[in-house]
């Protein structure tokens, strides 16, 4: 079985319903299959995303979908497709972040490659540098650009499937079986050390040793903002920590930021261009990844319909925004008011945030992100991958 | 080098004999007994230090937790052996009697990227206590664990591209490669006899061997030019390695002989079943079932632990375990004489007569 095979049977292996995102460069597909419902949210993903992705994909050569999930399907040794398909029919979080994987998603999962890549050809070949002349370029990436593409994802891809660890001792009855979820624990942990050490021994490969210290340095700072997530969700009482817009920013740097403004960094300097380029392109990874953090936290405040059931993240933008022009005092109030039996009423929540001003200081906060990387682009010469990058600004900055 | 061992061990399975040592005063060497950790350490001050300047992060807590290991109360045994091995390769380079500091961060590298993997090992084994403390995953829970884990895997990898040299990249990170391999490794299992000793032996190399083979090749890397030499360090470290690792499945069950009270025998709590079990096997063919099915039938554990006091399968063990520190010395003589070479001849000595 070739790996396209292999790749379209793993959604019918996870237990999983409906198809995966549509892939352009398959010809039995004519239309755009939009996101399932197994979510549990109603999405419509706009056409129009797609089609960003679609067309960027095409500049670059091919698509990113699938990058990072090529070493785990391909090595027989791990056989990690075998072992995750055990966790069907438990609850495992693992299950459910690799059904992510197969599958588009609002927040396209692979959007990091598919920048380095654009943002590499944008920049072009380095001027009268001779040492690039044995790179081979393909489309005008460098096949060294294209792995570090590939391993950004690895990098990604690996913390997402560490950030499923469940703690045990936190485990209710409705969890199922204890075995379950250490045998799912043991799954994420090597499956995500596997990606990690795939990505160390391809940035070893680039045999460039400022990029590996900036993807490290990028692991590092990611490692830090998964934490982050972590310690402030929201405990039982639903009563997050108080941090103001400021402190997101930061933590929001280290969990969304770093690893794309880095890495888009890195490839300038594997191309050997100077220290300004590598600069704009560290601007316009940081300020597109938070852009594209804020669009994402602003969805269930935004779209027209959404069920009152759907909940949000009391961490997000909107939400920490509303807070600070509340204070806490008044916040907290809100939160208990918002509780019936323990349990909280997030559609109640929600018109309460809407009705105040964080909404609209997020949109704000979005697009000033926003119009800082498009400034970033600037430096580089009009191109279409200059153009597309310009496009996925426009796409996560846009609310209709 | 591992087929030819292979064969030797093809030839223990055959006719089973086995050989004594007698305890001696003297090392190979012949020299003056000192302590191979002392002169070691001579260039290791200040190693948790420095470690901990590594994990130097703002979030407290994490912080705390990356730094949990690095108290100062390990053995530092591989960073030992590399600190060793440095001063061995560049006193046979040109007699130089100075350690570089890219070779110190390889022993600070070697200690991270170990207790990193030990991190995340503890977790996969639902471990409580490691070193007389509590595991990190016992008292922070599973899910900070891992990410201090990948906080000390990731200041490993700054420290390592700080070095600046491509070459030592590429060896070390194939270790972090092979610790994740040696670790699915021991998710599966083989069916037959002789693929099982294989396995186990390959699974040996990967998840404790290959790291100090490497390190050990990295400083040689840095210290000397010549590549004969870093082959003498990379076999040195390997043999040491798996003898390392032969000499703690043994101690999984003699230690516990000793001592009152219920034995340990963790690793066959694990399913796992290491060199004297699989030696054992051979006179009992009846721990085939209980192996297969990973001990995890009541009273498989205490069964199989049983089997094995009956049997030579510790004998047979640390038989081999002999061989392979022979192999190493072997090795590392044919380096030019210093005490720091004849201190690891004398380690690879300490290994076997250990009893933790």
């Amino acid at each position: 079985m070739n790996l396209r095979q292999l790749l379209f049977r793993l959604p019918l292996y996870l237990g999983a319903s409906g198809s995966p995102r549509r892939l352009w460069w398959s010809p039995s597909f004519d239309t755009i299959f939009s996101v399932g419902s197994w979510r549990g949210q109603s999405s419509k993903s706009p056409a129009h995303w797609n089609q960003v992705v679609s067309e960027a994909e095409k500049i670059v050569g091919y698509p990113t979908s699938f990058m990072s999930l090529r070493c785990l399907l391909s090595d027989e040794l791990s056989n990690i497709a075998m072992q995750v398909r055990k966790l069907v029919g438990t609850q495992h979080p693992l299950l459910t972040t690799a059904r992510g994987l197969v599958y588009d998603s609002q927040n396209s999962l692979q959007l990091r490659g598919l920048v380095v890549l654009l943002i590499s050809k944008a920049a072009g070949p380095s001027s009268g540098n001779a040492s690039c002349q044995n790179y081979d370029m393909v489309s005008g990436i460098y096949s060294c650009q294209r792995s570090l593409a590939e391993i950004t994802e690895l990098i990604h891809t690996a913390l997402l499937v560490h950030r499923g660890i469940v703690n045990l001792n936190e485990l209710q009855s409705s969890d199922g079986p204890l075995k379950d979820m250490q045998f799912g624990n043991k799954i994420a942990i090597l499956s995500g050390d596997f990606l990690l050490a795939n990505a160390c021994n391809g940035l070893a490969l680039l045999q460039n040793t400022k990029v590996v210290e900036l993807l490290a340095s990028a692991l590092m700072d990611l490692v830090q903002g998964v934490y982050h997530e972590n310690s402030t969700s929201a405990k039982e009482n639903y009563i997050t920590d108080d941090i103001g817009i400021s402190t997101w920013k930061e933590q929001t740097f280290l969990s969304h930021g770093a690893l794309l403004a880095k890495s888009c960094q890195a490839a300038m300097e594997l191309a050997k261009h100077d220290a300004e380029v590598q600069n704009m392109a560290f601007q316009y990874g940081k300020h597109m990844a938070m852009s594209h953090k804020i669009n994402s936290d602003l969805q269930p405040f935004t779209k027209e319909k959404t069920g009152d059931s759907m909940t949000f993240n009391l961490n997000s933008a909107p939400v920490v925004l509303h807070q600070e022009f509340l204070g806490r005092d008044l916040w907290i109030k809100q939160i208990r008011e918002a509780q019936e039996k323990g349990r909280l009423d997030y559609g109640k929540l929600r018109e309460r945030i809407k009705a105040g001003k964080g909404v609209t200081s997020a949109i704000d906060l979005c697009r000033y992100h926003g119009n800082k990387a498009l400034e970033a682009l600037e430096s580089f010469p009009p191109s279409e991958a200059r153009s597309a990058l310009e496009n996925i600004v426009f796409a996560v900055t846009r609310f209709s | 080098m591992y087929i030819k061992l292979e064969n030797e061990v093809m030839c223990i399975f055959a006719c089973r004999r086995f050989h004594h040592t007698t305890p001696d005063n003297k090392t190979h060497s012949g020299e003056k007994y000192t302590d191979p950790f002392k002169l070691g350490w001579r260039d290791l001050k200040g190693l948790y230090e420095d470690i901990r300047k590594e994990l130097l992060i703002t979030t407290s807590e994490l912080k705390e937790m990356s730094e949990y290991y690095f108290d100062g109360k390990g053995k530092a045994f591989r960073p030992i052996i590399v600190a060793l091995m440095a001063r061995a390769c560049n006193i046979h380079h040109n007699n130089s009697r100075h350690v570089q500091a890219s070779q110190r961060t390889i022993a600070l590298i070697a200690e991270m990227i170990h207790t990193a993997s030990l991190v995340h090992d503890d977790v996969i084994d639902d471990a409580s206590s490691r070193r007389g403390k509590h595991t990190v995953n016992k008292i922070w829970g599973e899910k900070k664990a891992v990410l201090a884990g990948d906080l000390i895997l990731s200041a490993a990898s700054i420290a390592l591209a700080r070095i600046g040299n491509t070459t030592v990249i590429s060896i070390l990170t194939q270790v972090i490669e092979d610790l994740v391999r040696g670790e699915f490794l021991q998710l599966g299992s083989k069916e037959n006899e002789n693929e099982r000793f294989a396995h186990y032996l390959e699974k040996t190399f990967k998840k404790t061997a290959s790291l100090i083979a490497n390190s050990c090749k990295a400083v040689s890397v840095l210290g000397c030019p010549d590549p004969v030499v870093h082959e003498i360090a990379y076999q040195y470290g390997k043999n040491i390695g798996i003898a390392f690792q032969l000499i703690d499945d043994v101690l999984d069950f003699t230690s516990c002989s000793d001592q009152m009270g219920k034995p340990t025998s963790a690793d066959l709590k694990l399913g796992l079943a290491t060199g004297p079990v699989l030696f054992a096997c051979q006179q009992f063919p009846e721990m085939n079932a209980m192996i297969m099915r990973r001990f995890s039938l009541p009273g498989d554990v205490d069964r199989a632990r049983q089997y094995v006091l009956q049997s030579d399968g510790v004998q047979q063990t640390t038989y081999l375990a002999q061989q392979y520190c022979h192999e190493a010395i072997r090795e590392i003589s044919k380096l030019r004489p210093s005490p720091e070479r004849d201190a690891l001849i004398q380690l690879s000595e300490i290994v076997l007569t250990r009893d933790k």
